[in-house]
């Protein structure tokens, strides 16, 4: 029985389960919750462990869900309109610079956690087996990297979605670069616009991929990402404790809800747990739901400090006539159109154009690699779940110097290249933008 | 089963961090500076006018639509008194706006920025007058505008707009700089060398669109201080050769006021699509023919103008008079001498004075005759009689000739 709560009790009420029990039938009764474990480890719940990226990507993207929802109402797919309609939200519609300034830091943050999500997974060789049965940890590594994908192309397709001159122009260099594809480019940079040029053809396309089709994919990726994480006993570091205390041994049915014990094999989640349950977890609810309202709020109160001290750029309308100069593409494939430049090659008047070779080659290589890296590592399973494990030495420190170059490249594109893409220092001033008066 | 004490003490601190932010996104939406504005203004109209007065003033974000010219303007958020009478002489963004342009540009049909440029989408000065704002293109042509060029007149800088549909007058009341311009452009003979609003010579560069040109594609290289198109043409009607060297095109040693104008009116012509309702001295209307305006001033001032005059000519032709009925819904008025005798078996002097039938009714109630009038008709009937006889006549004379 509930004992009786005053006042105080009620106004500040947090839920506080008297046994074990009741935590766990809290969670599993809970629509929301039901996908959590009912017990979970004190290393998968610390900071230092997974930075929670993955959780703030979850949250980004709720934030993401909602601000979208709403500005559907407002925004209108054409060519005529949509500039307009940005406008009237940035100045006539009440929170419209709030709700755009939410989505657009939340868009810009998604990608860069995602990527650091990535970052953990690769360096904490979080992607490999552990020691429990049944683990297929390369598919959710896959899995991710699909994830990762679509949060560009999301990213990518919102980017139009404003049709001012940095949203045409960087779609312009983005689906230029695509169309260096061999055989297939063309026609890639058609179907993506619609035709040859940028038009309401490519602005429908990118409305509809942007709101629904891709939203849904992540959707979709997501509850088979997490579906994953249960399937494989949690997180990497799980692995890594159940060695450390040798109870590989207790990976048994301990007890069975199958039919009178007639069907064969285990059945879903009743097997004993990887680790002390003692020593080592504590129940979902609180810990679990509570981490993960601070990991919400902090995302919440982070984005809307930033909505509200960054104002949400927009350009002149776009006009297909006047190139802005520079003409970038969105800052997360900066590295790439950097890298066209860079393996752009004249010798006298002959050019090599790099938009092949960095464009397409080098991040297709790199997107292949991200896919089969899991099934190449040979490293042993004592490396897993671990930060900077010895064992994996070389091939973290061959990532890390791919990430670096990645942004470096990014950090060259997008502020150390200023007209006709030559390189500015910080302190050098860009030549003065022309204007009509 | 203790909440970790660490996690609930950051969810109240973060829970208090949001409430805050949140707070200051609320105030941000409920105090803005459109607001101060338009509460002094109803100060003012409360103390000029009293509080009755006062509570017409309309209060919230104002807005002017003008979907012909694509035009959204909220400058009245601020701009309130720009259409009440006596606040002429009150501060900006209080005056009331000067009554003659209004006169034929309401605000209504024509928006502001269309004329002051600015950003009208904009409800925070700063945005709206867009004089120092990064990524759009007009800014407002005021008093700071004309300061940054030393331009003397405030109001010289946004007769470009005034151009934008005035473009083919030869004169525009209260676009003096504009005139000035095109009356240089005829006085130095630009056209010898320049195609301009279609026609000219070749050896210059055809200006029609000049105005059309993105800031970018100026060559600043000679330029000093602020590189702008104004500041462009500026120097080079100045002295041309200093901007662009290969040119041949003279120095006409212009002063800076006359270099102004015509730095006005290139960039005033842009290629702009208009409503036909918008281009000045439009007229709506189908133009008829010569052969047409020949033959309706025939029967407006010819002999038989009285039947035109008084409307017969809507159903009856008067062909010896040359008047021809669209409808011809009664017979020829040319034989009603006879006509009428051998339908009605009366005189027609007889029938006018008594009509029967469709004529009784018209007569009764559609055209009314006095007696002079129908004197007038019996009349110049007789006489259209005679000249159809008379051509009849000659007809059957010539018929009777072939025969022979």
């Amino acid at each position: 029985m509930e004992a009786k709560r005053g006042i105080f009790e009620k106004l500040f009420w947090t839920w506080t389960p008297k046994t074990e029990r009741e935590a766990g039938d809290s969670v599993v009764r809970n629509l929301l919750l039901h996908w959590f474990p009912a017990k979970v480890t004190n290393a998968s719940l610390s900071f230092g462990y997974s930075f929670w990226l993955g959780t703030i990507s979850a949250v980004l993207f709720a934030l993401l869900a909602l601000t979208g929802m709403i500005l559907m109402f407002l925004y209108v797919p054409s060519v005529e309109r949509a500039y307009q309609s940005i406008k009237d939200i940035e100045f006539a519609v009440a929170f419209g610079w709030y709700l755009r300034g939410v989505h657009r830091i939340s868009a810009h943050l998604m990608v860069a956690v995602v990527f650091l999500h990535m970052v953990r997974v690769f360096l904490t060789g979080a992607y490999r087996n552990g020691v429990a049965v049944h683990q297929n940890r390369p598919l959710n590594w896959i899995i991710g990297v699909a994830l990762l994908l679509c949060t560009l192309l999301l990213s990518f397709t919102g980017y139009l979605l404003p049709w001012d001159q940095l949203a045409y122009w960087a779609i312009m260099v983005g689906t230029n670069i695509a169309s260096a594809a061999p055989v297939v480019g063309e026609r890639i940079r058609f179907v993506l616009l619609g035709g040859n040029t940028i038009d309401q053809n490519t602005l429908i396309r990118f409305y509809v991929l942007h709101c629904f089709f891709l939203p849904v994919a992540v959707l979709f990726l997501f509850v088979w990402h997490m579906w994953r994480i249960r399937k494989d006993h949690g997180l990497a570091c799980v692995d890594r404790l159940a060695r450390t205390q040798k109870r590989i041994a207790a990976i048994v049915p301990t007890k069975t809800y199958s039919l009178l014990g007639v069907a064969k094999g285990r059945t879903v989640h009743v097997e004993a747990s990887l680790v002390d349950e003692e020593s080592e977890t504590v129940p979902s609810s609180p810990n679990l739901t509570q981490r993960l309202l601070v990991v919400t709020l902090v995302t919440v109160v982070a984005v809307s400090l930033l909505a509200i001290a960054l104002p949400t750029p927009l350009e002149e309308a776009a006009n297909p006539k006047v190139t802005p100069n520079p003409a970038k593409a969105p800052w997360y494939f900066l590295w790439l159109q950097e890298l066209v430049t860079d393996t752009t090659i004249h010798l006298g008047g002959f050019t090599v154009n790099g938009a092949f070779v960095g464009g397409i080659l080098i991040p297709g290589l790199i997107v292949a690699g991200l896919i089969v890296w899991p099934f190449l590592d040979r490293s042993p399973v004592s490396a897993a779940g671990v930060w900077f494990a010895a064992a994996r030495r070389r091939q973290n420190t061959i990532f890390l110097l791919l990430v670096l170059a990645v942004l470096v490249l990014t950090i060259i594109g997008t502020f150390l290249r200023g007209p006709f893409w030559h390189f500015y220092w910080p302190w050098d001033a860009w030549p003065e933008a022309p204007k009509h008066f | 089963m203790k909440p970790n004490k660490r996690d609930v003490m950051w969810i109240s601190a973060l829970g208090i961090a949001l409430l805050i932010t949140l707070g200051f996104v609320y105030d941000r939406h409920f105090a803005p500076e459109w607001k101060d504005y338009q509460d002094e203004f109803r100060e003012m109209i409360a103390e000029k006018y009293g509080e009755a007065r006062a509570a017409q003033v309309p209060a919230g974000v104002q807005q002017i639509w003008v979907k012909e010219l694509n035009r959204v303007d909220r400058c009245t958020t601020c701009h309130q008194g720009v259409e009440w009478k006596g606040m002429e002489s009150a501060p900006e963004p209080f005056r009331t706006h000067s009554k003659e342009p209004l006169a034929k540009h309401p605000i209504s049909k024509y928006g502001c920025t269309v004329c002051h440029g600015g950003q009208g989408y904009a409800v925070d000065t700063e945005s709206a007058h867009a004089v120092a704002v990064e990524h759009w293109e007009e800014p407002l042509l005021g008093a700071e505008m004309a300061a940054a060029y030393t331009v003397s007149d405030r109001n010289a800088l946004l007769q470009v707009n005034c151009n934008g549909c005035h473009r083919y007058d030869r004169e525009t009341k209260g676009a003096d700089v504009i005139n000035r311009g095109k009356q240089l452009i005829a006085e130095k003979g630009c056209r010898a060398c320049h195609v301009i609003n279609g026609r000219g010579g070749t050896v210059g560069p055809n200006l029609t669109n000049v105005g059309e040109l993105s800031p970018e594609q100026y060559d600043y290289d000679r330029l000093n201080g602020k590189k702008s198109v104004f500041a462009w043409h500026m120097a080079h009607f100045k002295d041309p050769k200093a901007m662009s060297p290969a040119t041949v095109m003279p120095n006409f040693g212009l002063n800076s006021k006359d270099a102004q104008a015509l730095t006005l009116l290139v960039m005033s012509w842009k290629r702009r699509a208009l409503p036909v309702e918008y281009i000045p001295g439009f007229q709506q209307a189908d133009v008829p023919t010569p052969e047409e305006q020949r033959r309706e001033s025939e029967m407006l001032t010819g002999k038989g103008a009285f039947f035109v005059r008084k409307g017969c000519f809507i159903c009856h032709d008067v062909s010896s008079f040359g008047i021809q009925s669209a409808s011809k819904i009664g017979p020829d008025l040319s034989i009603a001498v006879t006509d009428v005798q051998s339908r009605f078996g009366r005189t027609l002097e007889d029938f006018l004075a008594q009509p029967t039938g469709t004529m009784a009714v018209v007569l009764s109630t559609q055209i009314h005759l006095s007696n002079e009038e129908r004197a007038e008709a019996i009349e110049k009937l007789h006489e259209a009689y005679k000249i159809k006889e008379a051509e009849s006549g000659k007809a059957a004379q010539g018929e009777a000739r072939k025969g022979k």
